[in-house]
């Protein structure tokens, strides 16, 4: 399976340079629908409307606008955007090494993957090999999508895994809301640590499931079932031939969601 | 300050009931743009365009169908979809302590602050919980169901107070084996080298240390354009990746420049 990138670029320590592509580590396990036109259950496309022309704009008609004082904008270009900061919007520049164990978990905000570009496998590969035996982890900065990112790359399983990281001002204080101190009855405390040791076991995450995914999923089954199933309209293109056995296309259907595709 | 409270509930095991409310613990504020026509400067609005009859389609006409196979659509109503909602409950269950630093990042979504709810009448043992779980080192995995969809997470104490993180579900985390990579030799000498040069660049874990810096220099050029100035537009940098061949000659470079 070819492993589409949302980003390329480089990461670089010291002096060592490493192309990369930056992809996506988790896929929500929601259910996909599609939304439909109720009239011919054709598909429904998230388009941007011009209300003033009453028209579709197409992406190469659409720029970027801040809000100065109520409709009056300052227009900034992709060209612009990415001018801000251009040291970092196509390398992520590892800063300094650091100990994962440091970071709060309070900081992690998205998982990712980088995969090596062409060309740079042989330098992936070592940093994910010295990553692992000093178990450290790289803390770096750099740009996606007009944001800048602080950004902790580890070493896992082979891979290199990135993930960005609130700015500390962005993590709000607990102090207001943290209890009034007050004597802990040592014997309730006693009773909780006996429940709690009773109860230790290792983390295993593949124990847990999402209860609503699996009520759909016998949704859609039953209603397969009952062949309640509508059809879109063609537009321009030839219809394919589709498998007959319709309940037998749903489990594959399922089974892509549930691999997440 | 912590975020307003979001929800309350009650941490449940064994015969211990915690009554707790949820708090956010993250704020982000980010520079906003809109999206505006280039011709006129009028400001875009999304719709939703029938592919067929190409015009926009009011909330009322659209449905929700999965696709059975291409073009072949189940049509679920809202009310089927109510029906799965998972049944509303109060309660964060714990069904298991496991030892702190087990759970890979990768599966830490949301982070949410806990406050002893003291007007409930049972508002004792946060404490006492806090204290048995800080000394023993453990954290809680436990499920809730939060506005009509199922969680799991992990019940922390960490800091002044609880936590609950949001764990992702197992099956959304794309497994590294999937990526494919290649195994690539690599020279013993190549890997003490790059060890002693990370050893060398590591530094203690300080977030304040850095700021948004990015942030800052868009608002000064939103500024500047504002007043009518001219913006030098600069291409980004492109570093030039080190060769195979080269890479025990840029790590050694490194480790001189690093001592």
């Amino acid at each position: 399976m070819a492993v589409q990138g949302i980003w390329s670029g480089t990461i670089s320590f010291s002096l060592v340079a490493i192309p990369v592509r930056l992809v996506t580590a988790v896929k929500p396990g929601h259910v996909s629908f599609h939304l439909l036109h109720n009239k011919d259950y054709s598909r429904l496309s998230r388009r941007m409307f011009c209300p003033e022309e009453e028209i579709m704009v197409t992406p190469d008609e659409i720029i970027r606008g801040y809000e100065i004082v109520p409709d009056k904008y300052v227009l900034m270009t992709d060209e612009e955007l990415e001018s801000v900061s251009p040291e970092r919007s196509r390398t992520i520049e590892i800063l300094e090494f650091i100990d994962m164990k440091e970071v709060d978990p309070l900081y992690f905000d998205h998982p990712y993957y980088l995969v090596p570009s062409k060309g740079g496998e042989k330098a992936y590969q070592l940093l994910v090999e010295v990553m692992r035996r000093t178990n450290k982890a790289g803390l770096a900065k750099f740009v996606l999508a007009e944001r800048e990112y602080l950004v902790a790359v580890t070493s896992k399983e082979g891979a290199l895994e990135l993930i960005t990281l609130h700015y500390s001002d962005e993590i709000l204080p607990d102090e207001d809301i943290s209890p009034k101190k007050e004597t802990i009855e040592a014997e309730e405390e006693n009773r909780m640590k006996k429940s709690i040791e009773q109860m230790i076991e290792d983390f295993d995450p593949g124990k847990y499931a999402d209860g609503r995914r699996k009520k759909l999923m016998d949704l859609l089954a039953t209603k397969v079932k009952e062949k309640t199933l509508v059809e879109a309209p063609p537009i321009g293109e030839e219809e394919g031939e589709g498998p007959a056995d319709l309940v037998a296309a749903l489990e594959e259907s399922m089974r892509k969601v549930k691999e997440g595709r | 300050m912590a975020g307003g409270t979001i929800w309350k509930g009650y941490i449940h095991f064994g015969d211990t009931d915690v009554p707790v409310k949820l708090h956010t613990a993250v704020r982000e504020e980010r520079i906003q743009f809109h999206l505006l026509h280039a011709r006129d400067h009028v400001r875009l609005r999304q719709q939703m365009i029938c592919a067929y009859e190409k015009k926009p389609v009011p909330a009322e006409e659209q449905s929700k169908g999965f696709e059975v196979e291409e073009g072949k659509y189940i049509i679920v109503d809202p009310e089927e979809l109510e029906q799965t909602a998972p049944e509303s409950s109060r309660m964060i269950e714990i069904h298991e302590f496991v030892k702190t630093a087990q759970i890979d990042p990768i599966f830490v979504d949301r982070v949410y602050y806990l406050e002893p709810d003291i007007a409930n009448i049972q508002g004792k043992g946060y404490n006492a919980l806090f204290k048995a779980m800080k000394e023993m080192d453990v954290e809680g995995i436990c499920t809730w169901t939060m506005r009509k969809r199922s969680y799991v997470g992990a019940l922390q104490a960490s800091g002044k107070v609880l936590r609950l993180n949001t764990l992702r579900y197992a099956d959304e985390v794309v497994p590294v084996a999937s990526l494919d990579l290649q195994n690539v030799p690599l020279s013993e000498k190549e890997l003490t080298i790059g060890s002693e040069l990370i050893d060398k660049l590591t530094a203690p874990f300080e977030p304040q240390k850095f700021e948004n810096e990015h942030e800052k220099k868009l608002q000064q050029m939103i500024e500047q354009k504002a007043r009518g100035e001219k913006i030098a537009v600069l291409a980004p940098r492109r570093l030039k990746p080190t060769e195979s061949d080269n890479l025990l000659q840029a790590l050694e470079a490194s480790l001189k420049k690093a001592a």
